[in-house]
């Protein structure tokens, strides 16, 4: 089938794709490059658009959109995190953030052309409007948590750099600390709401399809646990005062345990959101 | 090229000379309308707290450089403090060259000190409005100030703040987003300290507060900064709501702790505060750098910053070097493409009239059957003669190549056959 073929062939392109954005980052990041510096906006509409081709194209050849697997979930999640992104780098005109965000989107894809699965049938209960309010809360929710932690990740950086008084790269390319932590935290509220909606419509849906249901299942629970971890962290941040790098370190070890939930779990433990 | 410029520098003269030749708009018009008149076809003056320089193009290919300097010595009447040797005199490429470097500021007092730009710029506007500008400095204006913006935009020559109190600020504007909705405090009224609140006033900081201990003299600086005064005694209050403070005391001791600052940070939520020391004792105590959310930095890391700043200019010569170099290049590219032309043209008049001189001389020895070969013999002859040097001589401008080479030729053949240097082109334009 032709499908397939394009479809195994972006599977594999698409990491290197984002891999080479990676690299064409850090290497303007770095040092100076004036050539790369031309080509790397560009670089990332080209990628954006061969995913967006991808994902189509995975649609069309399994008939049903890529949401029904976490892997399904992280190929657009990655390329959430670039749109998103992109949006931020032709908005606020600074590129120089591109490296370590992107890296994350490059974590994803990777991860889900490693393990993604081409399923050609799919349970009845997946065809569901509800699943999609579902996934698209969820789906908001770990971009901006994601970007969160790649912010609260440069903040640190900085924070460090400042405090120790060793300048280096990262004090001459980076924004201020204040931008840096107003967005970090702005996408954390953000993704913190969304996925408040996320469980509170996975809560609801879940006990009505499965009948096996347990509110011990281990995803679940992780889910909750990270939903906890940001709903104490916020309130530090309300309550106690806590500004910077405490809350910084927070939205980090979050998205951590996002991560590790979303692999490890889902690897390892058989919970709901396998659902083969 | 009758390019000529005669300088004096912090290269070359200390300030107490410099600052007896440096000349006002209205003495600068006064010169150039004096120097036009006397030696130039066309001229500029920069005039600086740093420098003073006069670049022109001569009328005569031997002109008096001792007289020029004396020129300006005595029109600044400052025989006796200024001597010719204070000044540098250069001429054609090495000019072009120096107007170059000023133009980049790599020949600055602080390295890559760019605001000399708009004063070159200034000093040409000056000269074009006296009509002392011609084709050839137009032309070299026109260059200087590219070269000066490509050093902006192609090298970091510029970046990083290299004075302590532009580092201070500098570093404001990377823990804080917007200057205009902070605070600042400053302590005690040494110089830098002033210097700093200075800066940032200029930044657009929201908010200034100062304390001294002598208040009259806080009220004098509040007066001109449009700030507000605080009691010497009551700093540690006015600490819970400012976001930077500067802390220029003499005090042999720290007048702030961490136990204090620990207060302070509890009292203003843990809100970032930036605390620059320039007290020599240091005035805050270093283990305060220990508390979160508190960025200290005192003379030593801020003098460190300045230091690593003027390494990473130093380090752009290279870049700016070359940047001169390829817009010298193309410079004298351009002036010899103006003067190839001419020479051709003026060489084959000269040989034309030769010719027709030998031949109208001894033209009644033919016959009238071989006269018309005569003419013909001979323009062919010249015709030879002339085609491999001109060939040449058009390649090597065309080429841009070796641009100082054509000009030798240009020059060589000018001497050589006797074409005199005031019928150039360029002048008669």
């Amino acid at each position: 089938m032709e499908t397939k073929a394009v479809i195994e062939i972006l599977q594999v392109l698409l990491p290197l794709l984002y891999g080479g954005l990676v690299i064409v980052y850090a290497l303007c990041f770095f040092g100076d490059a004036p050539v790369l510096d031309r080509v790397r906006t560009p670089l990332i509409w080209i990628t954006l658009a061969l995913h967006i081709f991808y994902l189509g194209a995975r649609t069309t050849a399994f008939d049903h959109p890529p949401i029904t697997s976490v892997f399904e979930i992280m190929t657009i999640l990655a390329m959430c995190i670039a749109v998103a992104y992109l949006y931020l780098e032709v908005k606020t005109k600074t590129r120089n953030t591109g490296f370590f965000i992107l890296l994350l989107a490059f974590v994803f894809q990777t991860v889900s052309s490693l393990f993604i699965k081409d399923l050609l049938t799919i349970p009845e209960y997946l065809h569901s409007l509800v699943l999609g309010f579902h996934v698209s809360a969820a789906l908001l929710g770990y971009t901006a948590i994601s970007l969160s932690a790649a912010y609260g990740f440069l903040y640190l950086m900085l924070y460090h750099e400042i405090k120790s008084s060793r300048l280096g790269v990262i004090y001459t390319r980076l924004p201020n600390l204040e931008a840096l932590e107003t967005m970090s935290h702005k996408a954390e509220v953000f993704g913190f709401f969304m996925l408040s909606i996320a469980i509170a419509i996975g809560l609801f849906w879940l006990p009505r399809v499965f009948e096996n249901f347990s509110y011990w299942d281990p995803k679940l629970v992780g889910s909750v646990f990270i939903w906890v971890l940001y709903a104490a962290g916020l309130a530090a941040k309300r309550t106690l005062g806590w500004q910077g790098r405490k809350t910084m370190i927070i939205s980090i070890v979050a998205f951590g345990f996002v991560f590790l939930s979303m692999t490890v779990i889902n690897l390892y433990l058989s919970g709901f959101h396998s659902f083969h | 090229m009758n390019l000529l410029s005669i300088g004096i520098s912090h290269h070359t003269a200390s300030v107490d000379v410099r600052e007896r030749m440096w000349l006002s708009e209205q003495e600068i018009r006064g010169a150039l309308t004096e120097l036009r008149d006397h030696y130039f076809s066309e001229c500029v003056l920069v005039s600086t707290c740093n420098r003073t320089e006069l670049y022109g193009i001569t009328r005569r290919p031997d002109v008096d450089e001792p007289a020029l300097k004396q020129f300006l010595i005595d029109f600044k009447g400052a025989g006796d403090a200024v001597q010719g040797d204070h000044f540098v005199g250069r001429v054609a490429g090495a000019a072009v060259n120096q107007l170059f470097r000023v133009a980049s500021g790599v020949d600055s007092m602080v390295i890559g000190d760019i605001q000399i730009l708009n004063q070159v710029k200034e000093a040409f506007a000056l000269a074009k409005d006296l009509g002392a500008m011609g084709p050839v400095l137009n032309r070299l204006m026109q260059s200087a100030l590219h070269v000066g913006k490509r050093v902006r935009t192609e090298t970091s020559i510029c970046e990083g703040a290299v004075s302590v109190s532009y580092a201070a600020v500098e570093m404001a504007n990377k823990i804080f987003a917007d200057l205009s909705k902070k605070s600042a405090l400053l302590i005690g009224a040494g110089e830098t300290g002033e210097l700093t609140l200075k800066h940032l006033v200029g930044k657009g900081i929201g908010q200034v507060r100062i304390a001294n201990r002598t208040r009259e003299k806080a009220e004098a600086l509040v007066a001109s900064l449009s700030g507000a005064v605080v009691d010497f005694d009551r700093i540690t209050e006015a600490l819970h709501d400012v976001d930077i403070v500067i802390t220029s005391v003499n005090s042999p001791s720290a007048i702030l702790g961490p136990a204090d600052l620990q207060k302070v940070m509890k009292q203003r939520s843990n809100n970032p505060l930036f605390i620059i020391d320039i007290g020599v004792p240091r005035n805050v105590n270093p283990a305060v750098k220990k508390i979160e959310n508190i960025f200290l930095y005192d003379i030593d890391s801020l003098s460190a910053i300045v230091d690593r700043n003027l390494e990473r200019r130093k380090a752009e010569i290279p870049k700016v070097n070359a940047i001169i170099d390829e817009e010298s290049i193309a410079f004298f590219h351009w002036y010899n493409s103006l003067q190839v032309g001419p020479t051709i043209h003026e060489l084959r008049e000269a040989f034309e009239a030769i010719r027709t001189d030998e031949v109208g001389k001894n033209i009644n020895r033919f016959t009238s059957e071989d006269r018309e070969l005569v003419e013909l013999v001979t323009k062919r002859i010249i015709n030879k003669i002339l085609h491999q040097p001109l060939t040449a001589l058009k390649k090597g401008a065309e080429d841009g190549q070796g641009d100082n080479e054509t000009l030798t030729r240009i020059n060589a053949l000018r001497e050589l056959f006797g074409i005199s240097r005031d019928r150039g082109a360029l002048h008669d334009e």
